[in-house]
């Protein structure tokens, strides 16, 4: 197969994945930056493992896992800077706006403090227990894709996912976020 | 705190998880992306020729063929259907023979085949006999880190195909057992 043809093949393969791959990414490192350069590397290892990528079931999987093993291997290069997540200007749509409804103004300020009282709580967990609480509870990956993702036993994923709820509820409580 | 309390937080907390945002990739990022991806993955491949390794390149046997502009005409020196290089392999003990291919040119998207006898296997594909990929050598001196094993005292020849635009070119390497 020709270069040309080798960039194609993969870009036909990759591209339906890579909306789902950049959030993944965005999950994993909860910046932006180190989302692209994660999201970046990614597909460089892939173009190198093209023999194997057009001969996957699943390339969307495999591209995840793959992905998922770069960020346990560079976790001090992606190190968090989640801080930033929901600042106006960085939030999806019209910063501030994109996030509130506009109906009810004060309920809308009141649902955006908390979002960033559960932005600070989510930077106390550990890796294991953010990425996973993510995972399922905010981009609605089902327990077995997330035991397939990161390689740990089904059970683990479930006590590892009640441990990390609670561990937000208790650091939201303690904070004053329920009234 | 009362159970119906904490179910309401719980409530509370997923429906803020699900609404949890996250940022938008910039305008063109995929396709800038997906263009460095596959510069940089053809870059490293090219570059993984030279340099894997050599750190034990001093110990290991090098073999050196050389390749014309044209790959498959008029070869320079040495020829090698006239001088075929050999090596020595102890039993069971696995041996990196570095095979330095010299081109004139540079050859995007060859393919390498290696063909091994009955009884020499290479370290990571067990059972194979014949293994093939795709690469580019650089315009100089390309290397490939071979690390072969015996596992029977036959010895026999391993040759090395590479194939580009439609022609090809076979190189050997008589192998030994000791």
């Amino acid at each position: 197969m020709s270069s040309e043809a080798n960039k194609a093949t993969f870009e036909s393969i990759v591209r339906p994945h890579l909306d789902r791959l950049y959030r993944l990414a965005f999950r994993l490192t909860g910046h932006q930056a180190e989302a692209e350069d994660l999201f970046q590397e990614l597909l460089i290892k892939a173009f190198g493992k093209l023999d194997d990528l057009v001969n996957i079931e699943e390339p969307g999987s495999w591209l995840a896992r793959i992905m998922y093993n770069l960020f346990i291997d560079e976790r001090r290069r992606y190190a968090r800077r989640r801080l930033h997540t929901v600042e106006e200007g960085f939030l999806p749509g019209d910063g501030l706006e994109g996030l509130a409804g506009g109906e009810d103004p004060v309920r809308d300020n009141e649902r955006l403090e908390k979002m960033q009282q559960l932005d600070l709580a989510l930077a106390q967990l550990s890796d294991e227990h953010r990425v996973i609480v993510l995972l399922h509870d905010t981009e609605g990956y089902k327990l077995e894709e997330i035991h397939k993702l990161i390689n740990v036993p089904i059970g683990t994923v479930k006590s590892r996912l009640h441990r990390a709820r609670a561990r937000l509820r208790e650091i939201l409580a303690a904070s004053g976020t329920f009234f | 705190m009362h159970k119906s309390d904490i179910d309401k937080e719980d409530r509370e907390i997923l429906s803020l998880l699900k609404d949890y945002p996250a940022a938008e990739p910039r305008a063109g990022f995929y396709d800038q992306a997906l263009a460095r991806a596959t510069h940089e993955g053809t870059r490293r491949q090219r570059f993984r020729w030279l340099m894997t390794g050599f750190g034990s390149a001093v110990a290991a046997g090098i073999v050196l063929w050389m390749i014309s502009g044209a790959l498959l005409t008029a070869p320079d020196i040495p020829q090698p259907e006239a001088t075929i290089p050999g090596i020595a392999l102890t039993l069971e003990e696995p041996r990196t023979i570095n095979l330095v291919f010299a081109s004139k040119t540079a050859l995007d998207a060859a393919t390498l085949t290696v063909s091994l006898p009955e009884g020499i296997e290479l370290a990571g594909f067990p059972g194979q006999r014949e293994i093939a990929w795709q690469t580019s050598l650089v315009e100089g001196k390309n290397l490939l880190p071979l690390s072969l094993v015996a596992l029977t005292p036959a010895g026999g020849e391993v040759l090395a195909r590479l194939e580009h635009d439609n022609r090809n070119r076979t190189f050997r390497l008589q192998v030994e057992v000791g």
